[in-house]
Formats: structure tokens, C-alpha cells, sequence
């Protein structure tokens, strides 16, 4: 090991007494590169958190806000949430909430999940919070973080799609039906016609006593009526028959401007006796033509003007207005004054034999119709209506 | 040799009786917060430990003591002290010794700042990382390794003393506080004294001795033919004070022009049987001297004439003079002249010199030597 030592080793000139500076050099390189990494890493962590979309609030044993993330102050009205207790912040209460998810995480170790409604800035929204334990390196729970996510819109959708589910399943079924009954609706109307184009001859056979001519006249009776009804079905199969899919309906681009107006031509005559005032209307001119069947959107608006006419029995107004919503929609709405519809209805209205009219009168396919027709145009049709304050009717059409 | 350039590097010293009170500040200023205190018994039972402790604690400075240090200090005590360094996050090293717990001290702060055992670092120049600072208080005066480059350490299994020579061994403060001489046994006052002259006249014919190493060895030489004796006797401070000049300008000198074959041999002799530094010189130096006198009588001459007080009409015979006069001078002192004395396994000679002839203090003695040369010295001094 030691054998090449030399002589030159000995005087050493070369070598000298080692200092700290170059370790101290050495040491100060690593502790910048590291510093460096861990800045990035800060960052990276930052990142992550801004991108993550819920309120996020790290808070402490006792109930006190320790940190939020910038969601917080979007969503909440609070300025400086710090060293505030949680409860006071998010609920304006003066005591810890019952339950709390917080000390509910707690006692059981494991996340907590809750629904809560905040109402901000004048609306309710549908909040899910998660409340989870942080530990430290010993794994004792030393603060809680606090999630709360916005679930409104999904509640929304969630609905809207069991809706439409729903929806679709009825309206199967009635297709279904209406096939079935079509086959021998037809047979009956074709016979009744044929009983009816006999009777002239029966009657000619029948003697003029009194009693024939009773007959006569019964039989005379009884077949229209069969007729009549045989009609009334007959319509009632057609509409349900809108159910199912059209496989080659022919789309051209519709003028929902000129549809209303030629709706409210077909109406004048009955709007003149009852009410001439009553229509409002507030079209837009630079209206974009939606792509459609306008036979089909004609009768979604008639049925929709007919339904608030029914509402506002003989005073009131109806406004019809169209607009443009954002880049995606061409809208139609139908807005009256009348007695609106109650709460508990609103989810049933567009379902097929749903009425709200005494037995006998209508057959609640109106709205589901418009509801089919709507819809095979990609578009939606919406109601917004509490008892005794009207209703409006919305027809959103996607832009062509 | 065509270099002429030379090197002469020493630590701050620190030189005066009562200079050993300086301890605590010297560490504190080269940022202590927790020494490591290198001593052995000896030194605790005189007291001095405790006096170290004292001044350490005047600093607000906390201490770990270390004192599993024997003559000839061995690896695996090297080893252990690094650990407890480290272990107990040290960050200055002071010892309080003669040569073996200095030596230790340093290999303890050489293994605790540069990681792995203390053979790798055999040789010179091997260290690559600074060492923890620090400050020395010799406490003999003779090993002259609190201002020395080099660290002897005893491989045990091998049994051989490791040379670990680097400028990084040069402790940055030495305190040479004449009053611990004060304590000190006669024979370990001799030993220390006549470890210096060696020093002295090794140091001065190397070949690599330079006008600064030279006058510090002549004058060490002088000193201790001089006041020795009547140290002994007084045990007047004064001339302990001498002494202590005497040794440290000694190690001033052959921490930068190395040694020679009485050296190379004492290396070999104390790693193999465990002879005292100490004892080996009044035997071997005479036989050493008279064996480099070919290569340079006007230098060995240089020595007579200080021995001597007077030259003679040739070189060599003042140099021959000298050598006799020197020993004339260690019979005076009653210590062992013969080899015999101090060894009993002649048999084990040519191992020893063939060993020496490895040795680096080799590598600067004005006449080269084979090992059956060396075995000769060896006979004759027997
Ligand atoms: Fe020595």
C-alpha cells in the first residue's frame, strides 16, 4: 500500500493542509440542487392542489380553519377563513354542526361523507363533503382535511337521465300497444264505414212503423259513435305511435319564427272571440333555422299555445319568445300567466296518459308527444312552474 | 535529487507556561461545541484531565472523553474512538498526551471524517477530505507530533507500524505548556528527551532537510546536551521550559525533511515486539550515525561540533567523537545502551529489518540501506 511513496510525497509540495471550503463549496452545491428539487416538487404539489376542483379546508382538532385552497374563496363568501371555526365559516352557526363529519372521521378513523344544501349566492346548491383524518409520522390524527364538492349540475343530470330513462321505457311500451290495437282499430273503422254505407238500404227494407224508424235512427246512431270513438282511438295510436324511432324522416332547416305565427293564424279565429289580447310576442328576427320536420314542430307549438290557453282560462297573458342560448341552442318558450302547475306534477307531466284534466276529457298525450318530438330533434323540452304562478314551456333546439 | 524546493509547515503553537489554559478558547474559535478529548490514565491520575474538563467547561463546551489509548496506539482504538466521534457528533478533536494518544487523536479524527478503517490511508498523502480541527497539548517533551505531519499507528494483526503521513495531519493549534513536564517521571523525561535528539539528527541529515529544518535541529540537539541533566536534577522549570523548546523545534524539523533508518527500524522494532519508542534510540542512534557517515561527514560533523562543543581537524573525526560523546552521554543518563536490554528475540531481527526496509522514513536517509545492512546496525548495537 504504502510501497510508491516517494520522496516528493514527503516534501508534499503539492499537497496541503485540506480546509472546510471546498466542503463547505461542495456542501452549499448540494444544498441549492436540493433546494432546487425540493422548489419543484413544491411546485408540483401546488399544481396539483389548484387543479383539483373542491373546496378544500385543512382544519384542526378544535374546529379551526388552518388553510383553504383558492376553490374556497370562489365558492365562499368568507374573506379570511383562517383561525375561524369551521362551523361558523361554512354554516354561520355558533356550535359544532350535528352531526359533524368531522368528528365523525374521528371516531370511527375512516372517511366521512355527508350531503349538505349551502344556499350561495341566492341559489341552493347540492354539496357532498368528505372529511378525512390527516396523521402524522406516528398515524394520530393531527388535522382534518375537509373536501366539499359541488354536486348540483351531477344531481341535475342524475335526475334528467332517470327521467329520460323512464321516459323511453314508457313510451316502448305504448308504441307497443298502439301497434297491437292498430291491426283491429283498422278493422273496426273499415266495418263500421261498411255497416254505415248499408244502412240507407236497411232503412229503405225497413217499413215506415214507428218502431222501424227508431231502429233506423239507433242503429244510425250507434255505428257513428263507433265511428267517432274508432276516430278518437285512431289518433290516440298515432300519437303514441310518435314513440318510436323514425328511421327516414327528412330534416330541412325550419323557421320556428314563421311555425309560430302560422300556430297563431290556425287559433285566430277562436283567440278573436275569447281573448284578443292575450298572445304576446317577442321573436327574435336574427333567429337561426334550427334542422327539423316543421309539420312536427307545428304541432309541439300548438299543443304547447292550446295547454296555456287551457291555463289561463279567460285572463292572462302568453308570451312566446324565441332566442338564442349560448352557441348550442335555439330556444322557444311558451310563458303564461295561469295556474300553473303544481310541484308534485312537474315530473309527470310529459308522461303519456298523464293528465291533469277530469276523466274523460283529453288523453294526457299532448305533452308527451311534444315530449317525442323534442327529443327525435336532439333537442329538450323543459317546464318551469309552481302552483298559481304560471308556467313557461321551453323547446331547446341544438343550433344547426 | 534535482528538487530544491522545500515545504515547512507547523500548526499555530501556542508556547508559554500556563498557555494550556488557552484550551478551551482555541477550540471554541475553531467552532466547537462538543470535543473530543483524547488522554490517557497516566494524565488523569496527575490531574491534568481534569484541568482540561475545568477549561473546557469555563468555554460552556461539552466533552466526550476518550482514553483506550496504549503505547504504540493500535488500529482497532482508532476504529472505536472514530466511532464514538461520530456517534456522539463531535466536531473538534483535542488530546492531551505524549506521541500515542496524539497519534490516536489523529487517526481517530482521520477515520471519523474520511469514512473506512485507518489502513487505507497507509502511506503518503492519501487523505482527500479535511479533518476536524484540532488542538494539541503534548505533554512529554519529545514525540513532537502535535506539530508533525505524520500519525504512527499499530496494525495489530499485521503487526506493523503504519506511517499515515499528510499535511492534513498537521493539527491546526498546539499548546506547549512547559508546567506538565512538572509531573512527569525521570525515565519518561529521558525517553521524550532522547526521542527528540533523534529526531534532531535524522531530521538534519535527511536528504531532504532544508536551512529552515536544520537550524531547529542543531538547536534542538544543543539545547537538550545542555539543560537535560540539570532538568533532571532541579527539575527547575526553566530548563523544562528548554526541553520543550527543544522537542518542538525537533518536530518542527523532521515534520518536514522525515527521518531515517533509526527510525525505520524503531517503527519496525515497536510494531513487531512492542518495544517503547522511547528506549530504542540510545541504542540504535549511535550505530545509525556511524553508518551515514560516509554519505555525509561534513553533516554528521555538524552534529559532533554541537555534542562536542569543538571540531576536530577532520570531519569524520569530530563526527566519530560526536557519536562516542553521545553515547557517553545516554550511559550517563543510566539507560539501556544494548539491544539485548530492551529485546529478547534476536532471532527475530532479520524479520524486523526486512520489514524497516519498507519503512518511508527510509526513503530520506543520506546513505540507502539493505535490510541484511540494517541487520548489521541491529548486531552491532546488540
Ligand atoms: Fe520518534
Amino acid at each position: 500500500m504504502k510501497m510508491d511513496t516517494r520522496l516528493e510525497d514527503l516534501i508534499g509540495l503539492e499537497d496541503t493542509k485540506l480546509g472546510f471550503f471546498k466542503e463547505v463549496q461542495i456542501k452549499m452545491r448540494e444544498l441549492q440542487e436540493s433546494n432546487l428539487k425540493l422548489k419543484e416538487k413544491r411546485q408540483q404539489i401546488q399544481a396539483i392542489l389548484d387543479g383539483i376542483t373542491d373546496v378544500m379546508a385543512v382544519i384542526s382538532l378544535d374546529y379551526r380553519i388552518q388553510s383553504v385552497n383558492h376553490v374556497f374563496y370562489r365558492v365562499f363568501p368568507h374573506p379570511e377563513p383562517q383561525d375561524e371555526f369551521c362551523y361558523r365559516v361554512f354554516r354561520n352557526q355558533d356550535s359544532p354542526c350535528s352531526p359533524c363529519p368531522l368528528s365523525e372521521a374521528l371516531e370511527t378513523n375512516h372517511v366521512s361523507r355527508q350531503m349538505y344544501i349551502y344556499h350561495l349566492k341566492g341559489e341552493n346548491r347540492q354539496f357532498e363533503i368528505t372529511a378525512s383524518p390527516l396523521r402524522d409520522q406516528r398515524g394520530i390524527p393531527e388535522h382534518m382535511l375537509l373536501l366539499k364538492r359541488d354536486v348540483t349540475v351531477e344531481k341535475e343530470y342524475q335526475a334528467k337521465y332517470y327521467h329520460a330513462e323512464k321516459m323511453a321505457t314508457i313510451g316502448l311500451l305504448a308504441a307497443g300497444v298502439a301497434h297491437e290495437i292498430n291491426n283491429p282499430l283498422t278493422a273496426i273503422c273499415g266495418f263500421a264505414e261498411g255497416l254505415k254505407r248499408r244502412l240507407p238500404r236497411l232503412e229503405e227494407r225497413l217499413g215506415d212503423l214507428q218502431n222501424d224508424k227508431k231502429l233506423a235512427r239507433d242503429l244510425q246512431e250507434y255505428v257513428e259513435t263507433i265511428i267517432a270513438e274508432g276516430h278518437r282511438c285512431r289518433d290516440i295510436v298515432q300519437n303514441l305511435l310518435t314513440f318510436s324511432p323514425r328511421w327516414n324522416a327528412s330534416l330541412t332547416a325550419v323557421d320556428l319564427n314563421f311555425i309560430v305565427v302560422d300556430v297563431l293564424k290556425i287559433l285566430e279565429h277562436h283567440l278573436k272571440k275569447k281573448l284578443p289580447n292575450a298572445i304576446c310576442l317577442d321573436l327574435d328576427p336574427a333567429l337561426p333555422r334550427p334542422m327539423g320536420i316543421a309539420a312536427e314542430l307545428k304541432q309541439v307549438v300548438l299543443n304547447l299555445v292550446l295547454n296555456a290557453l287551457e291555463a289561463i282560462q279567460n285572463q292572462g297573458k302568453i308570451t312566446l319568445r324565441t332566442r338564442t342560448r349560448g352557441d348550442d341552442w335555439i330556444v322557444l318558450s311558451v310563458k303564461d300567466t295561469g295556474y300553473g302547475i303544481p310541484e308534485e306534477n312537474l315530473d309527470k307531466l310529459f308522461e303519456p296518459f298523464f293528465t291533469t284534466k277530469p276523466v274523460g276529457k283529453g288523453i294526457g298525450i299532448g305533452l308527451s308527444t311534444c315530449y317525442n318530438i323534442i327529443r327525435q330533434h336532439k333537442g329538450e323540452i323543459q317546464v318551469e312552474s309552481s302552483a298559481g304562478q304560471g308556467a313557461t314551456f321551453r323547446v331547446k333546439l341544438p343550433m344547426p | 535529487m534535482p528538487m530544491s524546493v522545500r515545504k515547512f509547515s507547523i500548526p499555530e503553537i501556542l508556547f508559554g507556561r500556563g498557555s494550556m489554559q488557552y484550551v478551551g478558547t482555541c477550540a471554541r474559535r475553531l467552532g466547537a461545541e462538543k470535543v473530543f478529548f483524547v488522554s490517557d490514565p497516566g494524565l488523569k491520575k496527575a490531574g491534568w484531565v481534569d484541568k482540561v474538563f475545568e477549561l473546557l467547561e469555563t468555554e460552556k463546551l461539552s466533552w466526550v472523553y476518550y482514553s483506550n489509548v496504549v503505547a504504540n496506539p493500535r488500529d482497532h482504538q482508532v476504529q472505536e474512538g472514530a466511532q464514538l466521534y461520530l456517534d456522539e457528533g463531535c466536531d473538534v478533536v483535542v488530546s492531551l498526551g505524549g506521541g500515542s494518544p496524539m497519534d490516536a487523536a489523529k487517526g481517530i479524527a482521520l477515520v471519523a471524517s474520511n469514512g473506512g478503517k485507518v489502513h487505507q490511508y497507509e502511506g503518503a498523502n492519501r487523505i482527500h477530505r479535511p479533518l476536524p480541527p484540532m488542538v494539541f497539548i503534548p505533554s512529554t517533551a519529545g514525540s513532537g507530533s502535535d506539530v508533525s505531519q505524520f500519525a504512527i499507528i499499530n496494525d495489530v494483526q499485521r503487526r506493523v507500524k503504519m506511517s499515515i503521513i499528510s499535511r492534513t495531519l498537521v493539527p491546526n493549534i498546539s499548546i506547549i505548556d512547559p508546567n506538565i513536564l512538572t509531573t512527569k517521571t525521570k525515565s519518561l523525561i529521558i525517553a521524550a528527551a532522547i526521542d527528540a535528539i533523534a529526531h534532531a539528527a535524522e531530521s538534519y541529515v535527511s536528504k531532504i532537510a532544508s536551512p529552515f529544518t536544520e537550524v531547529h535541529s542543531l538547536k534542538s540537539i544543543d539545547i537538550i546536551i545542555k539543560v537535560l541533566p540539570a532538568a533532571l536534577e532541579t527539575r527547575g522549570i526553566d530548563a523544562l521550559e528548554q526541553l520543550s523548546v527543544a522537542s518542538t523545534s525537533a518536530g518542527m524539523a523532521f515534520s518536514n525533511a522525515s527521518l531515517g533508518i533509526d527510525h525505520a527500524l524503531a517503527h519496525s522494532l515497536g510494531g513487531m515486539l512492542d518495544v517503547v519508542h522511547g528506549l530504542i534510540h540510545p541504542v540504535l542512534l549511535p550505530h545509525v550515525l556511524r553508518f551515514n557517515l560516509p554519505a555525509c561527514p561534513d553533516k554528521v560533523a555538524d552534529i559532533g561540533e554541537i555534542v562536542l562543543g569543538k571540531r576536530y581537524s577532520s570531519d569524520e573525526k569530530t563526527a566519530l567523537a560526536g557519536i562516542e560523546k553521545l553515547e557517553e552521554f545516554s550511559h550517563q543518563l543510566n539507560v539501556s545502551t544494548r539491544l539485548r536490554d530492551i529485546i529478547t528475540d534476536r532471532a527475530s531481527l532479520p524479520q524486523v529489518c526486512r520489514m524497516a526496509v519498507n519503512d518511508s522514513c527510509l526513503l530520506t536517509n543520506p546513505r540507502p540501506a539493505t535490510w541484511e545492512e540494517m541487520l548489521q546496525i541491529c548486531e552491532d548495537a546488540w
